[in-house]
């Protein structure tokens, strides 16, 4: 009997010992990010970079985390990694308002002036009204639509008579086509960030060459800051395409993906 | 001397002559007197060297340095230079009085030569000491002619050197690169002279010499002839370690020709030299910069050094539309050449225009010394007390190593209401209340957020997650199951549909019988609700409407759908009206009902629905 009793307790222990110990580092956390809003609030900003440093470090993401991150790294002008992390913080919430404000703002600090080749405007329309929404909510729209086209399709078969089947069957269908879009936003989306194939550059200047090794004839100079779309590697080098279509060899250690 | 006198003299005669011409030399202005020793920095032993000092006044005594641990061969001997110019009508008269010595060194080690003094019209000046250096001989073979024999320049015989006032500094942080020239050999020009292009620093070139002078200097116990050929100033922009690239140049060398076979006492007399290009580079240098520290408060700008800062309202008392400025001084040494104007905050309702900036850097020291000022015009729009909040100015103290923030009092303004003459003026400012638009005062990033905090260790996408699977194959699953339960459902329906339209004639043929035996008993309204029943329950058995559904309109409706002919459908119509009317009107005579009767059992057999 004693012995059963001891063999709950331990169990018992252990089960609490296992929910209570991520709850308790969560509460750390918790307590980390405040002491480093406060550090931020205070105008201590490299000490609250810090703590927010120490927080990523700890594997943890989020985009008000990175925005923070950001702002530390723009208060001591360091306006590089700010960027950076602006973009990251945007890649996890692309419809964040003040992610944007921010990041141009923060880009007026660079130095390089990239073009961008003129867009198409349904592109930019359709990628504006993409990135309106987070990919999950896209994804949760869409299944609310599969949702309706499946109640709708049940009433086209067996509804009480023609004119609302009619009806049903023609929504039905515009349903699909939405709930067919949606998904492939949220797709889109995903894709988008599983890719990783835009990065910063971190180095004041770093040379762009022709060639991936440094003998490589000089193409262009880019400085801290400028985004730039990585189309292959080889070994330590990347090769990079601008906004405005130019497109070079840069050393890897010169850039850092988003 | 004599001479000097005898000049004047004569001078003076001729003025008292010939007074307006030559009434110019009255004005030729006494120079200033100066006394000073030249000496070689460097000899070696045994070499005989002079020292001599220069006088530009007329001495009346000469206090001679008592010279310690050198050999005094001859001196000192004393001459006098006078010379008058006249260039282009303008006359320059200078006079000149040296002493010389001529010394030996006898061993190695340095040697002061104390100052000198003379008594120039009853004032003494005394010349600064002198020290030499003594290395050994056969060392630096300066004028060894054996050693120049053959017709190639070693760099041993010639370089260049870059050195810098520090090798590491900070970003910001100014220090000064000189590049000299080391030679042993005669150099008689340069041509192609590149210097470096300072690449990560701003530069700025001080001191530059008109023309280049060779000094004696000791490199590593040898004696070269040195010349300084650019000196700068140095800012590094950026950290890291930054490179300063070499400077070059193409040296013309004087060599003598070689040893000609009889060496006649001509030959040594007039040495035949011969001009040999040279290119003469220097080395790279490379200096490790350091970034500033971390941690630099939101008022630096860059400022790297050390200064002072004041700040001061030209006037503290106006009235409203009139300008006032503040001026901030900021003085010290460091990159003030490139600091920029602080930003003081001013309230709201007073109208800043361009700073204008006052540059009283020292030139000479390349701009890293000195003064600027900044003046902030300004012009109060509204009366009232105002505070200036101090202007704060932070720099880095390369010495303390940390940001110093330097801050002005508080500036306190009086705006007394706009004059008279202001007040009633309207050129240019507007006398009632103005409507404008909201100004950003600053631009700044967003707030940080504080809020929520969703965190999580990875980033997780719903869509194409397990769960999002499950729910598309939930859906997929209930529309299955809901499809086939509904299909199901209707199945039944259709059934119970047929199974009375099936029964329909047997039914309504069974209460057709009834009927007629009802009409053989002549019960009159028995026979008329037996055969409205059988119509009734054979339509709608067949149309598969229940009996509370029957209308009128509702079975010529679903008629007209199952294309029943027009002619049909009025009979039945009809027959239905007459029972209906039969039924509750008993009717007065009977001899319809046979023909009702018929006409049922017609349209029954007929109607084929």
């Amino acid at each position: 009997m004693y012995n059963i009793v001891n063999k709950f307790t331990i169990f018992f222990i252990t089960g609490f010992l296992l929910f209570a110990l991520p709850l308790r580092a969560i509460g750390q956390e918790k307590e980390k990010w405040n002491d480093a809003n406060s550090l931020y609030a205070q105008g201590n900003y490299s000490e609250a970079l810090q703590q927010y440093l120490l927080l990523e470090e700890a594997g943890y993401v989020s985009w008000p985390l990175y925005f923070n991150i950001a702002n530390g790294y723009f208060k001591v002008q360091n306006y590089g990694h700010s960027i950076l992390y602006y973009e990251r913080a945007l890649k996890l919430n692309p419809s964040g308002k003040d992610i944007r404000v921010n990041l141009s703002y923060a880009k007026q600090f660079t130095v390089d002036k990239i073009d961008r080749i003129p867009e198409f405007i349904l592109t930019t329309w359709i990628r504006d009204l993409n990135y309106m929404f987070t990919s999950d909510y896209w994804a949760i729209i869409s299944i609310v639509l599969f949702i309706i086209v499946a109640l709708l399709l049940l009433n086209f078969r067996y509804g009480p008579n023609a004119h609302i089947r009619k009806i049903s069957f023609f929504l039905s269908m515009v349903s699909l086509l939405f709930a067919i879009i949606f998904t492939l936003f949220a797709w889109n989306q995903k894709n988008a960030f599983n890719r990783e194939n835009s990065a910063i550059v971190m180095n004041a200047v770093s040379t762009v060459r022709n060639s991936p090794d440094n003998s490589g004839s000089t193409l262009f100079i880019l400085h801290e800051g400028a985004k730039l779309e990585i189309i292959e590697q080889l070994g330590e080098w990347k090769r990079i395409e601008l906004t405005d279509g130019r497109q070079g060899w840069i050393a890897a250690a010169d850039i850092e993906i988003i | 001397m004599r001479y000097i006198e005898n000049f004047v003299k004569t001078m003076y005669l001729k003025r008292v002559f010939l007074f307006t011409l030559f009434f110019i030399f009255v004005s030729v202005a006494v120079a200033q007197t100066t006394f000073s020793a030249q000496a070689p920095r460097v000899v070696e032993v045994g070499e005989t060297f002079r020292l001599v000092f220069t006088t530009n006044g007329e001495p009346s005594s000469f206090d001679p340095p008592s010279i310690t641990g050198l050999d005094v061969l001859a001196g000192p001997t004393s001459s006098t230079m006078s010379s008058i110019q006249d260039i282009n009508g303008k006359r320059t008269e200078s006079f000149q009085v040296s002493y010389t010595y001529i010394l030996q060194a006898h061993s190695e080690g340095k040697f002061t030569v104390p100052a000198a003094s003379v008594v120039v019209d009853g004032k003494s000046y005394s010349s600064s000491a002198v020290t030499i250096e003594v290395v050994k001989t056969n060392s630096g073979k300066v004028q060894d002619p054996n050693e120049q024999e053959s017709a190639t320049v070693t760099n041993n015989d010639i370089f260049m050197k870059i050195s810098i006032s520090k090798g590491s500094v900070v970003v910001g942080e100014y220090f000064t690169a000189t590049i000299k020239l080391y030679t042993k050999v005669p150099v008689a020009g340069f041509e192609d002279v590149r210097f470096p292009s300072f690449n990560g620093f701003w530069s700025q070139e001080i001191g530059s010499a008109q023309n280049i002078d060779f000094v004696r200097e000791n490199v590593d116990g040898k004696i070269y002839n040195s010349a300084l050929l650019k000196k700068y100033i140095l800012l590094p922009q950026q950290s890291g370690t930054l490179t300063i690239d070499a400077a070059e140049l193409v040296c013309q060398v004087q060599i003598r020709a070689g040893k000609s076979a009889s060496r006649s006492i001509f030959d040594d007399f007039f040495d035949s030299y011969q001009t040999v290009r040279k290119r003469v580079s220097s080395r790279p240098v490379t200096v490790k910069v350091d970034p500033l520290p971390l941690g630099a408060p939101a008022s630096f700008k860059g400022a790297v050094g050390s200064f002072t800062m004041k700040g001061r309202l030209l006037t503290d008392s106006i009235n409203a539309n009139e300008a006032l400025s503040l001026i901030i001084d900021i003085n010290g040494t460091g990159n003030i050449n490139l600091i920029e104007a602080p930003k003081p905050e001013f309230p709201a309702s007073f109208e800043c225009y361009d700073t204008k900036i006052t540059d009283n850097t020292n030139k000479e020291s390349g701009g890293v010394s000195g003064n600027k000022q900044f003046e902030y015009p300004l012009i109060a729009r509204a009366p009232g007390d105002y505070s200036i909040a101090p202007v704060l100015f932070t720099y880095y103290d390369i010495t303390k190593k940390q940001y110093i923030t330097l801050s002005t009092k508080e500036f306190v303004v009086k705006v007394g209401n706009a004059t008279g003459i202001n007040a009633s003026s309207n050129n240019g400012l507007s006398l009632g209340v103005t409507r404008q638009a909201v100004r950003s005062i600053t631009d700044d990033i967003r707030y940080i957020q504080t809020g929520r905090l969703s965190l999580k260790r990875g980033n997780v996408f719903f869509f194409a997650s397990a769960t999002y699977f499950v729910v598309l194959a939930l859906i997929i699953f209930f529309f299955v199951l809901l499809e086939k339960f509904l299909s199901k459902r209707v199945q039944r329906n259709r059934d119970i549909a047929g199974v009375r339209n099936r029964r329909a004639n047997k039914v309504a043929k069974a209460r057709l019988k009834t009927a007629g035996q009802l009409l053989k008993e002549g019960l009159y309204s028995s026979f008329y609700e037996e055969l409205h029943r059988a119509i009734l329950g054979y339509t709608s058995d067949k149309l598969n409407l229940s009996l509370s559904d029957m209308s009128r309109d509702k079975i010529e409706e679903s008629l007209i759908l199952r294309n029943v002919k027009e002619d049909n459908i009025h009979q039945l119509l009809s027959l239905i009206e007459q029972c209906e009317y039969a039924r509750y009107a008993p009717d007065p005579g009977g001899d319809n009902m046979d023909k009702n009767y018929s006409k049922a059992l017609d349209l029954i057999s007929s109607m084929e629905l």
